[in-house]
């Protein structure tokens, strides 16, 4: 028991596998890319593998307490924040940036027709059951977003003139 | 090896090698087997019985309106004379986030210190306000609400608190409309120069979206595509707060957190298309702002311009508005009463949660205070 890596120790070894995986995975996605595509089924193992070592450590070298559950847990927390720090680093990539373009592109492109086919339907279907259709009800709340503006501006107009009236009355 | 090591612990936890556990040992395993069963009668509860969060308690009157949005005042002592508007995002979410529950809301913080608060709510637009501009925003809806602040309040200057995109386009008011008495300007995790604003920076550059197709196919941004784009930039968000939950689920007061904040954060709102086109064209790929090359109303806006004390906010983890495009406005102002302080927490634990009512609300009534 008097050798038993305590948890700090342990913790840090992982966060240390973690901060290297991590490392490896932004140069995995960094250009210019490998020939072959990166497996990370075979970089992950090794990791995983100390993983599963350094817990059974753990569980052999310290006593069964609730403790056990809270180091699984800022386990997991170290996890899932090391997976964030790799996601990050992909995604500041320029090639996620322009990927994500490109698929946005491809979307748009499709999006556009399929949008304007299918609002034109609706219109149709709308006009034949003689019911308003989404465009007209938009252009009817559209004008009164106009009407409001225009009062609101004839109020501020009337203010200041009165306000400049009342600067030039008797005093 | 690690087979070995887990029969080891499978004898050691059973076997005759066990030996007896000491009673704190049993103490502590009692107490973890009682959370185990409240995590799950709340686990039960959230399945079977979800209930409504009761946001935004904080006594308020709606005191102007125009189209979708609205000013609210919320009751105070009014300890301080001079009245504080506070703008925050236009689109993505809700506001309520401000005030979500009592005990953990930033409303009730200010109101709480004497500060007579004034809250826009830019509103939920529709298809109808897809023309509307950040330029309309900045000429006509904010100088509406400024001097109806100024109107209820019944005094003759107010300090204007912007949070996130209302930081510079509150920003963008203050140095446009040298008519409007604003005494202090405050910004808080808003970005200022875009250059320096990180992964929506990168996704939003010219070279890769192209916002006048996107603008002109879809009309306006929908709420799932905001949604989608926010998860994008923090994919493990999603994991890291199941378990987190999973964790204080025996905790009754953490449960009602949770709810409140997860019914703010997954109620979305839609960009208007216009205001999209515009923002992301003129802020994001052009950083016009902080360049100095924006026109509105006829007015050019010049952040020198700006000359009342000024006090910035960055959040040291905040992958939304990173502290250094925050922090840029401490040297783009004409004032010379200016700090930036840079607080630990994320763009939205900057201002909401426990962490906020530690860090961050105390500093900016503090400041506030000292010149209200």
């Amino acid at each position: 028991m008097a050798d038993a890596p305590g948890p700090n120790q342990l913790f840090e070894q992982w966060r240390k596998q973690l901060e290297e995986g991590a490392q490896a995975w932004a140069r995995l996605v960094t250009p210019p890319a490998p020939a072959a595509p990166p497996d990370p089924t075979a970089f992950w193992r090794p990791v995983l593998d100390q993983g599963v070592q350094t817990w059974a450590k753990l569980f052999a070298q310290t006593p069964a307490t609730p403790e056990l559950v809270t180091q699984w847990k800022q386990f997991l927390d170290q996890w899932i924040e090391a997976w964030s720090k790799v996601l990050g680093q992909t995604m500041g990539t320029e090639q996620f940036a322009k990927m994500m373009g490109q698929s946005l592109d491809q979307f748009l492109v499709a999006q556009g027709p399929l949008k304007r086919a299918a609002d034109q339907q609706v219109e149709s279907a709308l006009q034949a059951l003689n019911l308003p259709s989404r465009s007209q009800v938009t252009a009817v709340a559209k004008q009164i977003v106009e009407l409001e503006e225009r009062i609101e501006r004839l109020e501020e107009t009337i203010t200041a003139a009165l306000r400049r009236l009342g600067d030039k009355g008797p005093r | 090896m690690g087979q070995e090591r887990f029969a080891d612990v499978v004898e050691r936890f059973t076997g005759e090698g066990a030996g007896e556990p000491s009673p704190e040992t049993v103490k502590r395993w009692q107490e973890e087997l009682e959370r185990g069963f409240r995590r799950l009668q709340n686990f039960h509860g959230l399945l079977t019985n979800p209930v409504e969060p009761r946001t935004g308690q904080t006594p308020r009157v709606e005191v102007y309106k125009r189209n979708k949005s609205r000013l609210y005042r919320y009751e105070s002592s009014r300890r301080h004379r001079t009245p504080v508007l506070f703008v925050p995002n236009l689109g993505i979410s809700r506001p309520y986030i401000f005030d979500l529950l009592p005990g953990g809301s930033f409303v009730e913080h200010m109101t709480r210190q004497g500060f007579d608060f004034y809250m826009l709510d830019w509103g939920v637009f529709g298809p109808e306000d897809n023309d509307l501009t950040v330029e309309d925003c900045v000429t006509k809806i904010l100088p509406r609400m400024a001097r109806r602040v100024l109107e209820t309040s019944g005094t003759d200057e107010l300090s204007v608190l912007g949070y996130c995109m209302g930081a510079p386009i509150s920003a963008s008011f203050v140095a446009t409309h040298p008519e409007i008495p604003v005494k202090n300007f405050v910004n808080m995790a808003g970005p200022i120069d875009f250059t320096k604003v990180g992964l929506f920076g990168l996704w939003l550059g010219k070279e890769y979206f192209n916002v006048d197709r996107f603008v002109d196919t879809l009309g306006s941004v929908p709420a799932d595509l905001v949604k989608a784009g926010f998860k994008l930039l923090k994919p493990t968000m999603d994991l890291s707060t199941n378990l987190n939950l999973w964790w204080n689920l025996w905790n009754d007061k953490y449960v009602e957190g949770f709810q409140a904040l997860s019914k703010w954060a997954n109620e979305y709102v839609a960009f208007p298309g216009e205001f999209f086109r515009h923002w992301v064209r003129d802020f994001y790929q052009d950083n016009r702002l902080h360049r100095g090359e924006l026109v509105m109303g006829g007015r050019p806006v010049k952040l020198e311009r700006i000359t009342c004390p000024i006090f910035v906010v960055g959040a040291k983890e905040d992958y939304i508005a990173p502290p250094a495009c925050v922090q840029a406005l401490i040297d783009a102002v004409g004032s010379s009463d200016k700090q930036y302080v840079e607080l630990p927490g994320g763009h939205i634990s900057l201002i909401a949660g426990r962490g906020a009512a530690v860090h961050c609300w105390p500093k900016v009534s503090g400041w506030l205070g000292a010149r209200s």
